[in-house]
This record gives structure tokens, C-alpha cells and sequence, in this order.
């Protein structure tokens, strides 16, 4: 036996299986997004819908009560609400789980479990709960369950990651967390259905922080009974979790006895095992789907009776953009920034590259997003413009030591670098004669990096939590936040970001929220780019109002179907 | 003196340099090996030539005349961003080039040669030793490694290498994707020498126990003579034959190390991402140009040099046909 | 000889010893933390450390990896950072048992596929029906498996419509044909090729002459003869493989939507799960070092010269 033979091959065949096996995820479904930044979990099957009902439509069959509802999703990395920091789990999360708010399809805050509230003096709020509110198994929800799962959020043992951000407006929430304290002094329960929060100054946007998981109510009883809880949990949403197969699916079940009104479906299925989308929802084995760059050319011929079932949704409350460290060069120099945001056709790009999946954004915040200042002018396209002040800045007319430009971007899990980069720069080469390098970084160490804010230019995306404009301008732009990765300092925007902070007239807010946009915009830390997020969804004729939100909100309690 | 003798004993035998040209001439004389030599050998010249044999410039974006198929001024279409394929693909075939030469060139094929060789012929406690540490090595998850190196150490070496550029003018090293390349493959020599070693290792026991060893050591022949003139080019036969498919899984390794943003970096073409991008039902489906070019060429490349791996065993080892 | 197995026996520990300890200390003191991660798009230091105290972190390195040991001798592998609260243990065999049933799917349709090859071409040796098998097979390797996948499921899915598009369903569930075909068609190469020469090996022992004759009959009369040569490698070859298919299958069961090891392997890698990425480690090394013994001791079995 020529045993010379057997070990090349059996080492040819270890090498080739070793290289063949290596691993990628499958093809991104969703439109082209620069980086997942709010989401933990890789795969971009999960979508951040936008809004619009999905009601409209030719078939008019009987409505039914009942039905399942099937989808693609991926496994969610936790379903306990206070240690939710991702959509993936959040989606589902806001369907079992409840709190004192939450918000309406369009998008306005309104009551869950808090049929009312006070806000005598901006500081202090009084909630009234429901008396009918109970959890999935009977027992009523009282105040004393709401402070001890805001003291349990706070837990430092609970190890929530965003209780800092989302209860942190709470006067004792610091200490609690620091485990200086054991209970929350500015929660106080006031009798069984009466609940009282004092903050720390007269934050508007603290109701809208309410309706994030992090605040949820969790029934005490259920938490401590084992490690596990969260398998069979007991909320107070729309839905029961009826059964949970790690990595294979994930049913809910109709809860009866809701309080905002039982859904019309009898049950929702989230088919965990992955698989490609297009071709499930084709074989009708599931019933949405987002579409991504790829099928968009199939879908969109109107020939194609898929074509019928297409809808469009306005963008997401996400915005992606290129950040620049301020405070390195050549982004020290106020006019190279504003160059490069003059030097780039973005509704070309938009238009023939992203087939339309993404609007230019003109300034930071989206439209219809509270705040948002639709006669913001913004970057327009003027390669002249921006040849000028190039010029005028302080490289001057040859472009002399003009520094080497790195763009960082997160490039792993299969996300290569989108397509608009590459026009981009090609456009800032052709346009201003600036050459740019794009650098790709595994996403943990670009995550690492960029809050050590080790990056010159890097490209990103921020996902608003809540409907205010507090959790865009102030979090990124103020001078002290930690989320300010471009190191952008400007006292005239700190000033106008503390008023709005505690201005309680909408109107006032807004107005001094504008003026910052302005302010931010003129001073250009940031290239904006998109208003990003899926715009293309199919849904099947016979499943009605599915509505297609901007944000994470409970919604399947509405969706109904007709008979076929 | 000894030196004189051996080689008049040895010349006879079906060993050393008579094996050597026996089996070049019966690797000529297949049609198949020789075929895939040519091929393999118009891709590299492609790849190195790129800038020269190529119609258009890379990066010429045409967004209007986006997602061609082939045509007569395309011959392969051109991609989302309206650049012609053809000239994308015979770059990436440069940056393939570049891969498998770093693979080889960063010394996991020396260690693993140098490895097997001292394990296999001086056996009992260095080779435990050498052995185990390997294993040890084949069962590590090399990934994360790979991750760790190139988020660590290829920074600094890349600015190093842009030091370098910048003081002696000599530009684009760093953009080619060369210092990812050595780096990641430097790090992954560190691993790669196992198989090398275990299979060198195995064919010098082998020939160990061969006759003529046994003589060159009767005849007072040093070890190191007797490693280098005898056991090493037996040994070699194998080692080529594995080098032939160690490219091929360095040109498929390309696809894995673009998707961990290793690497050539965009806008410079590379085959790997060309493929992983587009590989989906999709693509296949609306614009199946996108994906069938690049992964046709790569799969010809790996294909020949797997075939050729397979003519130059049939040459090595005739007794197996 | 066996106490050769029983050396190799001891040494296996260590070796996992020296791998879980290589693997700890990349994870720790590589880049990327699991507790950024778990924030999102939220940078604060002060939680971020608040939370790494909690996990225990902020220890040293040495001291981190004894709790770690501790833990695993009383069977403990922790708790998953990215899927909070759930354990370690359990996660993996939820989805390695599938991986397994997909990995010797795979392997059956090699050998199913490799051996009668291997016959074929070594009968008709020298012909240009052998080079074509022989080179048939190295296509499939060279292919890479994102042409294949999505070509399986547009041929048998979309048009023929006779396969299930995606899911699990068991072993003997249709739903295992594709990814099955997709992995296992590259491993036939090798095996065809390890057939055919151990067919050779058997038939050319026999006068030159009447070799093409005699051919057929010796195949059959043989057959057990040429197997068992064939064997010992065989068996590497698979033992190997079931090794490999850790993080190995991870784009087909994306594709095709299995609920296997492989997308946990890379999302641990790519979110630092340490605990995860530990316990796949040891599970990997262990494979590995059952393969590489089997491989050691085969050898020892045909060439009885080899002394160890």
C-alpha cells in the first residue's frame, strides 16, 4: 500500500477542508447598511420596518379572527427586557413585555399599563395604573411590581448594559446602580395603583425613555422562581411566549385578556433556523420580507406579480454618516470638512446605486422623527463650492502636506463595504483630488476603537431608541457626551442642548433643537448620508394592517387576515 | 573521499538526482499537468501584467451603465457601479497572485519542511516534542487568532510600511494588500506547518529505513549530508505536490480573509469579495453575470492547480498508476 | 503498542490544557470587548467597566482562567455573554447534534459517491474515462460553495420544486438532501482518489496482460482487501472532517437554514462570547486529537516497520 499517496491526499484533503469550510453568513438581505451599529446580532434579516399600513390592497376577502402569523428572525440574544440593547430581541420583546407607556403606531406616546399620569412640575410624575392590568397569568400588576423591577434594573448584580442611559434620569438610579443604595429613592409607590418617579430636572424626553424595554414591568415572583425565568416568562404584552426552540423557532399566543384589546391573530411564529427569505416567501412559508439590493430588480418589474405586494415605507429613524475626528488633519480645518460635504452627489448615488433603498439625508435627524426641520437646507451638490474652499483652507491651491485620509469601516460578518463608499470616493477623487483609503476593521475591535476615538474618518450609523431629539443631537453632538465619537465641541450648541433639555414647551424645544441642527450642520463633524432602513417590504394580500414602523413598537396585536 | 563514494553507489539506485529527472520528464510528457500549467501560468502573467493587459481602469464608474451583462465592450459586463468586469477580475487575479506567494514565501512550508525533516530522522523525544506541540497548534481555533493579528499587530506593521512608502517614494505596498497578506499568513505559519511536517515527517521515516540510508551511514556520512543530499529530495516529491494544492486553498483562503475586512482593501478589485458579495439565490437570479465570472475564474484557477497537484503525484509516483 | 496508546492517552488532557489556555488568553487580551458589544451603539467607560467588574473581567488574566477551570471540572461551562443567560452547555448541544447529522450525511454521500468512483476509474486505468472522473471530482472541490448552494436551491427548489427550500428536519428529512450534496460533493475528490489507488494496488499485482480482463473479477473477488487498505485513511478523512464542521458549515446552514454549530461558532468568534468560543475550542481540540491518534496508530497497522 502506497501510503505516500494517502497522507497527501489525506492532508491535501484536510487543507481543502479546511479552507472550504470556512464560514460566511448568507447574502445581506436588507438594504445596504454601513454597520450595524445598534444591533448585538450580526445577520441583518432583522428589520427595522418603517411605517405606512400595509392594509390597502385589492382583495377583499371576510375578515377572520385568528391565524398565524410566520416570519424569519433571528434567535433573539436575551428575552429579558432590562438586558434587551438590540432590535433582534427587542421586537420580540415589546410583544410579551409592557410598562408604564409605550407608543402608538404613529408614534405618539400613550398609555399602557398607566392609564394616566401628573406632571405637576416637570420633576415629578404620577402614575395612575390600570386596574384591569394583570399579568399573562391573572395576577394583577401593582406600583409595588413597578419599583421593584426599576430596582432590579438598576441592580448592578442584573448587569443591565443601558439602565445608565434609560433610567438614569431617575433621582437615585446612580446610586442604585453604583450599589451604593438599596432601593430607588425617587420611586415611590403611593398605594397599590399609584406610582410616583421624581427625576433629576424637568426632561421632556424621559416619558419617551419609559417606553424602552429597560423600563418594563416584571413580575417578581416569575424572576426569582429560577435562572430561567425568561423561557417561560410572565409579561403583560399582547402576546404569551407559548414556546421558545433555541436557534429553530419562537411562537407567540394570543393574550386573551389584554388590556389595550386582545390581536386578532391566534398566533405569531418567528422561524429561527434561518433560510433564504425571498424564496420562503415565494413558496408562501412565510408571509413578509424585507428585500434587499438584490431581488429589488426582480420585484420591481412590474410584470412580476410579486410586484403587487410590494410596499414602500418611509426611512427609518436611522441615519448613516461619515464622522470625521475633528480634532485630526486634516478635519481640524473647518472648510476641508464642509468641502467633502459639498463634493458628493447623493441623490445620484441614492438613485442609481441604492436603486432608491435610502434618502439623502440633508441634516441629522429623519423626517417625521419628532424635531425633524423639513426647510433644513443642507449640503447641497456643488463640486465648485467645494474646489473653492478647499482652496481657501489651509492646504491651499496644490493641496501641499495634505494628509493621508483613512476611512475606517466595520467590515466583518460578511458586510464588505457598501457600494456608496466606493462612489463616494470616487467622487471626492474626481471632484476635489483628494484621495481617500478605506480601511476595513472586524466589528468588536472597530467598536473598541472608535469609542477610544482612535479613528480619523469613520463611516456609521446611529438608530434612534426614542421619538425625541434629545437621543440624537445631545447624545452625539454635546461636548461631554460619550457618544460623541468625533469629538466635535461647540459651546453655543452645549448652551442650546442643556435648555432644550429641560424646556418644557414643545414648541420652545424644538425650536432650540432646530437651531443646534443648524449650528452642527454649518460646523460639519459629520458628512451625513442616509435616512437608511428597509424600504421595500412584501407582504402577503391577505395579512392586513401590518404596519411598517420606524421604530421597535408593539404591533402584531393589530395585524388581522382575510380570507384568501 | 566518502563524499566520492556514496555518490558512485548511489547514482545507480532509483534514488536522488536519477528520480528527480525521470520523473520531469514523465510530468512533460503529460498533456493534462501541462495544461494546467499554461493555464495557471497565463492567469499569473494576467494578474502581474494587470495594469497593462487591462481595457479599462478598475475604478471607471459608469452609474447609468450599471449591471450590463456581457457585451461587445464588455465582455463580462460590468458590475452594480457600472465598472467593466473583465478589467476587475484580472486585477483580482493580482491580488490572488499576491496571496499565494505571501503563503508560501512567509515560511510555514520552510518550518513545516524543516520540522518534519529533523522529527522524522531523529525520531524518539524531539519528535514527541515537535509532534505534540503540533498537535496542539491543529486543534486551535485559528481564526481567532487571525482576528487578533490583524487587528493588532497589521497596524503597526502597516504603518511602518507607510513610513517605508513615504521615505523612499516607492508607493502603494500597503494599498496592494501585500503587508495584510504576509501578516495574516506570518501569523498562520505559526499553524500551517503542522501538515507539512507530518507529511515530511512520515516520508522520512519511510525512507529512513531505506537501504542506501542505512549505507551512507555505514560509510560515515554526516547526518546533516545525509538529510540533505538523501532523505531531502525524496522527500520533496510530496512537499510539491501539497505546495500545488496549498495554493489552490490559498487562492480560495482569499474569499474568507475579505470577508473578515482583511486584506485589499476596495476600491482595488479582489476576486474573494467579487464572490462573497454576489454570492446569493438572488444574484443568480437577476443578474447571474455578477457572480458566475469571478467564481468561473477562481474555480479554474484552484481547479488547475488541484489537477496539476494530481499530474505531478502521478510523475512523482509511478507505481500508483 | 499499547503502551504507546496509553502515552498518547495521557498526554491528551495536557494538550487540551494548553489549547483552552492559548485560546483564554487570545480572547482576553485580543481587541474587542464582549461588554461593548453587548452596548450596541453606546459608548459609556462607566458602564462598561461597572458590567466588566460584574462578569468578573476586571480580574487577571491568570486568576480568571483558574475560576474558568474550576468551573469546567464541576462541569460548568458558564454562561453565554451574547445570549444572556443562557448556558453554555446546553447552547452547544442544541445545535452540535445537528451539525453531527449533517456532517455524516455529508460523509456518506462522499463515501457513497468516492468509492464506486474509485473502482470505475481504476478499472479503466489509463483511459480518458479515468482522467475524466478524476477530474470531474476536483471540479466539485474547486467550486466554492457559493455557486453551489444557491445553484442546488434554484434547480431543485425553484424549478423542479421537489426539495423543501430550508429547515431541519432529522436525518432522514429531505430537507437534509441539499446541504448534505453541498458539503459532501467536495470530500469526494479524495476518496476517489484513495480508492482508486488501493484498487490499483490490488489489481496490479496480477499479470500486466490480462489486467483489463481480469480486472472485474478481482475487483469482486478482492473487494474486502482493497477496503481495508483503503480503510485506515478513510477513517482519518472522516474523523477529520467531524472535526472540521465546527465552524465549518457556517454559509450552508445560513443558506439553508440549519440550526447548527457553525453560525454559533463565528458569532461567538465575532461577538467575543469568551465562555462559547472556550467550550467550541475544547470540543474542536478534542476531535482533533481523537483523528490524529486513529491516524498514528493506523500507520503503525500498515507499516509495522515504523517504530515509535
Amino acid at each position: 500500500m502506497n501510503w505516500k499517496i494517502v497522507l497527501v491526499v489525506i492532508v491535501s484533503v484536510l487543507l481543502l477542508a479546511a479552507c472550504s469550510s470556512r464560514a460566511r453568513p448568507s447574502a445581506r438581505e436588507a438594504a445596504p447598511q454601513p454597520t450595524p451599529a445598534q444591533v448585538a446580532t450580526p445577520l441583518p434579516t432583522a428589520t427595522t420596518p418603517s411605517e405606512s399600513r400595509v392594509s390597502d390592497g385589492k382583495a377583499s376577502g371576510q375578515r377572520t379572527e385568528g391565524g398565524t402569523l410566520v416570519r424569519l428572525w433571528n434567535d433573539p440574544p436575551t428575552m429579558d427586557p432590562h438586558l434587551t440593547t438590540d432590535a433582534t430581541s427587542a421586537a420580540i420583546i415589546v410583544e410579551v413585555f409592557g410598562g408604564l407607556v409605550t407608543i402608538d403606531p404613529n408614534l405618539n406616546i400613550v398609555p399602557d399599563l398607566a392609564e394616566s399620569w401628573d406632571n405637576p412640575d416637570g420633576k415629578t410624575y404620577i402614575f395612575h395604573l390600570r386596574k384591569d392590568a394583570k399579568f399573562h397569568n391573572g395576577k394583577p400588576v401593582t406600583a409595588q411590581d413597578f419599583k421593584w423591577s426599576l430596582e432590579r434594573a438598576a441592580n448592578p448584580v442584573t448587569a443591565a448594559p443601558i439602565v445608565d442611559q434609560y433610567l438614569g434620569d431617575i433621582v437615585g438610579v446612580k446610586e442604585r446602580i453604583k450599589g451604593d443604595a438599596n432601593e430607588i429613592k425617587g420611586v415611590r409607590v403611593i398605594d397599590d395603583h399609584t406610582l410616583q418617579i421624581t427625576i433629576d430636572a424637568p426632561k421632556s424626553y424621559f416619558l419617551a425613555k419609559l417606553t424602552y424595554p429597560t423600563a418594563f414591568v416584571l413580575d417578581r415572583q416569575n424572576v426569582e422562581s429560577s435562572r430561567r425565568w425568561f423561557r417561560e416568562p410572565n409579561g403583560t404584552g399582547p402576546f404569551k411566549l407559548a414556546e421558545y426552540v433555541p436557534g429553530e423557532r419562537l411562537v407567540l399566543n394570543r393574550n386573551e385578556s389584554y388590556h389595550l384589546g386582545p390581536p386578532h391573530l391566534d398566533k405569531v411564529n418567528f422561524i429561527l433556523s434561518g433560510g433564504t427569505a425571498m424564496l420562503m416567501y415565494e413558496n408562501d412559508e412565510i408571509h413578509l420580507t424585507g428585500v434587499g439590493l438584490a431581488d429589488l430588480d426582480l420585484v420591481l418589474d412590474p410584470t412580476n406579480p410579486l410586484n403587487a405586494e410590494l410596499n414602500k415605507a418611509p426611512p427609518a429613524f436611522s441615519t448613516d454618516y461619515i464622522g470625521m475626528n475633528v480634532n485630526e488633519p486634516p478635519f481640524d480645518d473647518l472648510k476641508v470638512r464642509q468641502a467633502l460635504n459639498f463634493a458628493i452627489d447623493k441623490q445620484a448615488i441614492s438613485r442609481d446605486v441604492l436603486a432608491g433603498l435610502v434618502i439623502p439625508a440633508k441634516g441629522i435627524l429623519p423626517p417625521k422623527f419628532p424635531g425633524y426641520n423639513p426647510n433644513l437646507e443642507g449640503y447641497t451638490y456643488d463640486p465648485e463650492k467645494a474646489r473653492r474652499l478647499l482652496r481657501e483652507s489651509k492646504y491651499g491651491e496644490n493641496l501641499a502636506n495634505f494628509p493621508t485620509i483613512i476611512l475606517t469601516t466595520s467590515g466583518s460578518f460578511g458586510s464588505s463595504v457598501g457600494l456608496d463608499m466606493e462612489v463616494i470616493l470616487e467622487m471626492w477623487r474626481q471632484n476635489l483630488g483628494i484621495e481617500v483609503e478605506i480601511q476595513q476593521t472586524e466589528f468588536a475591535t472597530y467598536l473598541q476603537d472608535l469609542v477610544k476615538r482612535r479613528f480619523q474618518m469613520f463611516e456609521i450609523g446611529w438608530i434612534a431608541d426614542y421619538p425625541d431629539p434629545e437621543n440624537y443631537l445631545d447624545l452625539l453632538f454635546h461636548s461631554k457626551s460619550t457618544n460623541n465619537h468625533t469629538g466635535y465641541s461647540n459651546q453655543e450648541v452645549d448652551q442650546l442642548l442643556e435648555k432644550a433639555r429641560v424646556e418644557t414647551q414643545e414648541t420652545v424645544r424644538y425650536e432650540l433643537y432646530h437651531k443646534a441642527e443648524e449650528i452642527i450642520l454649518a460646523d460639519a463633524p459629520w458628512v451625513p448620508l442616509w435616512y437608511s432602513g428597509e424600504q421595500y417590504v412584501l407582504v402577503k394580500p391577505y395579512v392586513r394592517d401590518y404596519f411598517l414602523t420606524q421604530l421597535i413598537i408593539p404591533k402584531l396585536r393589530f395585524v388581522y387576515m382575510i380570507e384568501k | 573521499m566518502a563524499a566520492k563514494q556514496e555518490r558512485a553507489i548511489f547514482k545507480s539506485e532509483a534514488g536522488g538526482n536519477s528520480l528527480w529527472s525521470q520523473s520531469l520528464r514523465r510530468l512533460l510528457r503529460k498533456k493534462v499537468g501541462m495544461a494546467c500549467l499554461v493555464v495557471i501560468v497565463i492567469f499569473y502573467l494576467g494578474g502581474i501584467l494587470a495594469p497593462w493587459v487591462t481595457p479599462y481602469d478598475y475604478n471607471e464608474q459608469n452609474l447609468s451603465g450599471a449591471k450590463q451583462g456581457p457585451s461587445l465592450s464588455h465582455p463580462f459586463g460590468t458590475d452594480r457601479l457600472g465598472r467593466d468586469i473583465l478589467t476587475r477580475i484580472i486585477f483580482g487575479l493580482r491580488t490572488t497572485v499576491i496571496i499565494t506567494v505571501a503563503s508560501i514565501v512567509t515560511g510555514g512550508l520552510f518550518l513545516g519542511i524543516g520540522l518534519g525533516l529533523i522529527s522524522g530522522y531523529f525520531g524518539k523525544l524531539i519528535d514527541s516534542v515537535i509532534m505534540r506541540v503540533g498537535e496542539i497548534f491543529l486543534a486551535f481555533p485559528d481564526i481567532l487568532l487571525v482576528i487578533l493579528i490583524a487587528a493588532t499587530l497589521r497596524p503597526r506593521v502597516v504603518e511602518w510600511v507607510r513610513g517605508f512608502e513615504a521615505a523612499t517614494g516607492i508607493e502603494g505596498i500597503v494599498r496592494l494588500g501585500i503587508v495584510d497578506y504576509v501578516v495574516v499568513f506570518g501569523a498562520l505559519a505559526a499553524f500551517s506547518w503542522v501538515g507539512m511536517a507530518r507529511l515530511v515527517r512520515g516520508q522520512v521515516l519511510y525512507v529512513r529505513q531505506s537501504q542506501y540510508i542505512e549505507a551512507a551511514q555505514v560509510l560515515g556520512a554526516s547526518t546533516r549530508r545525509i538529510l540533505l543530499v538523501h532523505v531531502f529530495p525524496n522527500v520533496l516529491s510530496p512537499v510539491i505536490v501539497l505546495v500545488s494544492m496549498g495554493m489552490a486553498s490559498a487562492a480560495g483562503a482569499e474569499i474568507v480573509l475579505s470577508w473578515l475586512g482583511i486584506g485589499i482593501q476596495p476600491p482595488t478589485p479582489s476576486l474573494g469579495v467579487m464572490i462573497f458579495e454576489n454570492g446569493s439565490l438572488s444574484v443568480l437570479r437577476t443578474d447571474p453575470h455578477l457572480l458566475l465570472f469571478p467564481v468561473g475564474t477562481i474555480s479554474v484557477l484552484i481547479f488547475a492547480f488541484n489537477l496539476l497537484g494530481d499530474a505531478l503525484n502521478d510523475a512523482f509516483n509511478p507505481r500508483a498508476r | 503498542m499499547w503502551v504507546y496508546i496509553v502515552r498518547r492517552l495521557i498526554w491528551t488532557p495536557i494538550l487540551l490544557l494548553a489549547v483552552s489556555f492559548i485560546t483564554f488568553s487570545l480572547g482576553r487580551f485580543g481587541p474587542g470587548d464582549p461588554v461593548q458589544i453587548l452596548m450596541g451603539q453606546y459608548s459609556n467607560p462607566e458602564a462598561v467597566e461597572r458590567i466588566r467588574h460584574q462578569m468578573g473581567l476586571d480580574k487577571p488574566v491568570l486568576v480568571q482562567y483558574g475560576i474558568y477551570l474550576k468551573n469546567t471540572f464541576r462541569g460548568d461551562l458558564g454562561e453565554s455573554y451574547r445570549y444572556r443567560g443562557r448556558d453554555v452547555g446546553e447552547l452547544i448541544s442544541e445545535r452540535i447534534w445537528v451539525s453531527a447529522q449533517l456532517g455524516m450525511a455529508a460523509i456518506f454521500i462522499s463515501l457513497a459517491l468516492g468509492i464506486p468512483l474509485g473502482f470505475f476509474a481504476a478499472l479503466k486505468q489509463g483511459t480518458w474515462l479515468d482522467t475524466l472522473t478524476v477530474s470531474v471530482t476536483l471540479v466539485f472541490v474547486s467550486v466554492p460553495v457559493f455557486l453551489t448552494a444557491p445553484g442546488l436551491l434554484i434547480i431543485f427548489s425553484l424549478w423542479l420544486d421537489i426539495l423543501p427550500t430550508h429547515g431541519w428536519g432529522g436525518f432522514f428529512d429531505t430537507r437534509i438532501i441539499m446541504p448534505a450534496l453541498v458539503l459532501g460533493v467536495p470530500g469526494v475528490a479524495g476518496l476517489t482518489r484513495l480508492t482508486r489507488a488501493s484498487t490499483l494496488e490490488v489489481l496490479t499485482q496480477d499479470y500486466v496482460r490480462t489486467a483489463r480482463a481480469k480486472g472485474l473479477r478481482d475487483l469482486v473477488i478482492n473487494h474486502r482487501h482493497i477496503l481495508r487498505n483503503a480503510l485506515i485513511p478513510i477513517f482519518t478523512i472522516v474523523g477529520l472532517s467531524l472535526a472540521g464542521l465546527v465552524s465549518g458549515a457556517f454559509i450552508t446552514e445560513g443558506i439553508f437554514g440549519i440550526p447548527g454549530i457553525g453560525r454559533l461558532a463565528i458569532e461567538s468568534f465575532f461577538s467575543r462570547d469568551y465562555p462559547v468560543i472556550m467550550a467550541l475550542g475544547l470540543i474542536i481540540a478534542a476531535a482533533f486529537v481523537l483523528a490524529n491518534l486513529i491516524v498514528d496508530i493506523g500507520y503503525r497497522f500498515i507499516d509495522p516497520r515504523i517504530r515509535y
